[in-house]
């Protein structure tokens, strides 16, 4: 047998010296650094805002259960904020990760492809239907309304192989139609035109603990998918007669990871509404720290998102102080440079 | 390994591309599947791998019918090679060998001793050990062909199914691949491959496969099959067969036409 010719030729000391995973100081480093900066970030964020609060006080309010004034600024407003941030970043930057591998395309992300603006329809929608609807039927709308947007993405454009260009345009021509459905739902009713330019550009203002616990039952599950799906995605990024003959049922996967694509997405939605580029950054960066292997980069990937996104709220909290922009202003302002090199210089 | 093919149809609706084939490959035999443009060629490899879903019949790997296995568990015993394979550009050759572990790596085990020897002797066998840390993208058409059967090596088969492995090759490269696959049968391997170059069919296989819109025209070995009515039927053109004066193999070429004759009389 082959395989028995092999381990003998090997066991006479051919071992390979060096390992597969390029899981080597740099990228230990870029990891670390990465939550280094998270790090500090969360500090800040907690710290600073339209009041400044001193470490103590930032400690106090995160352990201490009292009336303070530092604790609900911490506890009600600040923490649950940061901790939704890094939510919607590391569900984003993980479906776009997926939606990269799954597609083949280093263009694609959640927005380019649609979905977001898919799970923002089901959301205006919900609320237009009745304003009064609690978060967490926000969240089921959403998650609904991003499976729905990757489900009409997998039927218009998976029906037989699939080139990216076609997958391109049908995600261009579905990401116009709902964002022109979204944007003419939310100016044909009246009730609610100062919060929804903040759903528009993609913002975390009024994030609290409710839209925390509306999300987490979808997007812990999602997450679980998604880290074990990376040695599938490897299999389908050589292309699907190779991934096939390797044992990977193509279609069967390629539904699952648009579905937890839609689901990822639709919790990033229900709590920061139209957040743009972060999928697209993120799983490229995590490429560039720790190589092709999806199994590292999906979790990588995931932390840079939070990061990005945790930095970009801070940014969008302290800029025009006391007011504040959309934080998806930020996160558009950092990826649509890189969009634009990447068609530049890789596309 | 036995392969057995037992009554295959395979199309995608309308008429059958396969159309009710049967026939057996013994471990270790070298086979190779020849026979016009849309004769089935491809599809029979696909059908025999997994990949396409037969209308009807059954392929046996040993003794159970490949269906009832799960994918994966195919995939450990056989591989299969499509043509000319667009992905991994961005890969170097080691890390396409080590993708060809998938079938064997649990979902969150992590890299075994097994794994790494797998992957040593695979870019060993397919001679791209030296290009091991080169991108994929950056090789040439038959340094980039050997490595992706280095990836359907790292499954360790003992089946090994290719489509038209030596198609956009030079001379050089065709029998570089042909030396390579020749070499890892006689080791055991049982190794199926299509082929257009009917002088490649003749030099390297055991057994010679020709199909015809769908069907087995003939089935043996190279110096009984190969023959010019046989071979008239398959392909619709008039065919001579010589024999190579070195080893007595069977050459088959399209017989000359009048006119091309004058055209080289012309130029004398």
């Amino acid at each position: 047998m082959a395989g028995m010719a092999a381990s003998s030729r090997l066991d006479s000391g051919a071992i390979p010296r060096r390992p597969l995973f390029r899981t080597g100081r740099r990228q230990l480093a870029a990891v670390v650094i990465a939550l280094a900066v998270l790090a500090v970030v969360g500090y800040l964020s907690l710290a600073y805002g339209s009041v400044n609060l001193t470490p103590t006080e930032v400690w106090r309010g995160l352990t201490e259960d009292s009336d303070s004034f530092a604790r609900s600024v911490v506890w009600q407003i600040r923490y649950p904020r940061l901790l939704d941030g890094m939510i919607v970043g590391a569900a984003l930057a993980v479906s776009g990760n997926l939606l990269q591998g799954v597609t083949r395309n280093p263009l694609a992300d959640p927005t380019i492809l649609g979905i977001t603006a898919a799970a923002g329809l089901a959301s205006a929608t919900a609320i237009v239907i009745n304003p009064q609807v609690p978060q967490w039927g926000i969240a089921m709308a959403c998650v609904g309304g991003g499976l729905l947007g990757a489900g009409v993405l997998f039927v218009i454009a998976w029906r037989g192989a699939v080139s990216p260009v076609r997958l391109a345009l049908a995600g261009v021509a579905l990401s116009a139609f709902f964002g022109a459905a979204v944007v003419g739902l939310l100016s044909s009713s009246r009730t609610f035109l100062q919060t929804s330019l903040g759903f528009l550009a993609g913002g975390l203002y009024g994030s609290e603990w409710t839209d925390l616990r509306a999300g987490l039952p979808y997007v812990v599950p999602a997450f679980g998918a998604a880290l074990l799906l990376g040695g599938r995605l490897n299999a389908l990024a050589l292309g699907d007669e190779v991934a096939a003959g390797l044992g990977v049922l193509t279609d069967r996967t390629r539904l699952f990871i648009l579905g937890v694509c839609g689901v990822l997405t639709g919790v990033a939605v229900s709590m920061a509404g139209l957040v743009s580029f972060v999928g697209l950054v993120c799983p490229h960066l995590a490429r560039f720290s720790v190589g092709n292997d999806n199994r590292y980069m999906i979790p990588v990937s995931a932390l840079y998102g939070a990061v990005l996104v945790a930095a970009a709220d801070l940014v969008a909290r302290l800029v025009i102080e006391p007011s504040e922009i959309p934080m998806g202003i930020i996160t558009a302002g950092v990826g649509a440079p890189f969009l634009l090199y990447q068609v530049k210089f890789r596309g | 390994m036995k392969l057995t093919i037992r009554d295959l149809a395979l199309g995608y609706g309308g008429r059958p591309a396969v159309d009710g084939v049967s026939f057996e490959i013994g471990g270790g035999e070298m086979v190779a599947i020849v026979g016009p443009n849309g004769s089935g060629k491809s599809t029979l490899l696909r059908g025999m791998s997994r990949l396409q879903k037969p209308e009807r019949g059954q392929v046996l790997l040993g003794e159970t019918d490949i269906r009832s296995m799960s994918p994966r568990a195919v995939a450990r015993q056989l591989a299969i090679l499509p043509q000319s394979p667009d992905g991994g550009l961005d890969l170097t050759v080691r890390e396409l060998a080590w993708r060809g572990r998938y079938p064997h790596q649990g979902i969150l085990q992590r890299a075994r001793r097994v794994d790494f020897e797998a992957v040593e002797w695979a870019l060993e066998a397919a001679d791209v050990e030296y290009l091991s840390e080169r991108g994929l993208a950056s090789l040439s058409g038959g340094e980039r062909q050997r490595a992706w059967i280095a990836l359907a090596l790292a499954q360790q088969p003992r089946v090994l199914l290719l489509d038209e492995p030596t198609t956009f090759l030079d001379i050089q490269h065709q029998l570089e691949v042909m030396r390579l696959l020749r070499r890892l049968n006689r080791e055991g391997m049982t190794v199926v491959v299509v082929l257009h170059d009917l002088v490649l069919a003749g030099r390297f296989a055991d057994r010679v496969i020709a199909l015809r819109q769908g069907r087995i025209e003939f089935d043996g070995a190279p110096r009984e099959v190969l023959l010019p009515e046989a071979l008239e039927r398959v392909f619709g053109v008039p065919m001579m067969v010589l024999s190579d004066p070195e080893t007595g193999l069977p050459v088959p070429l399209p017989r000359g036409m009048r006119h091309e004759q004058r055209a080289v009389s012309n130029e004398q």
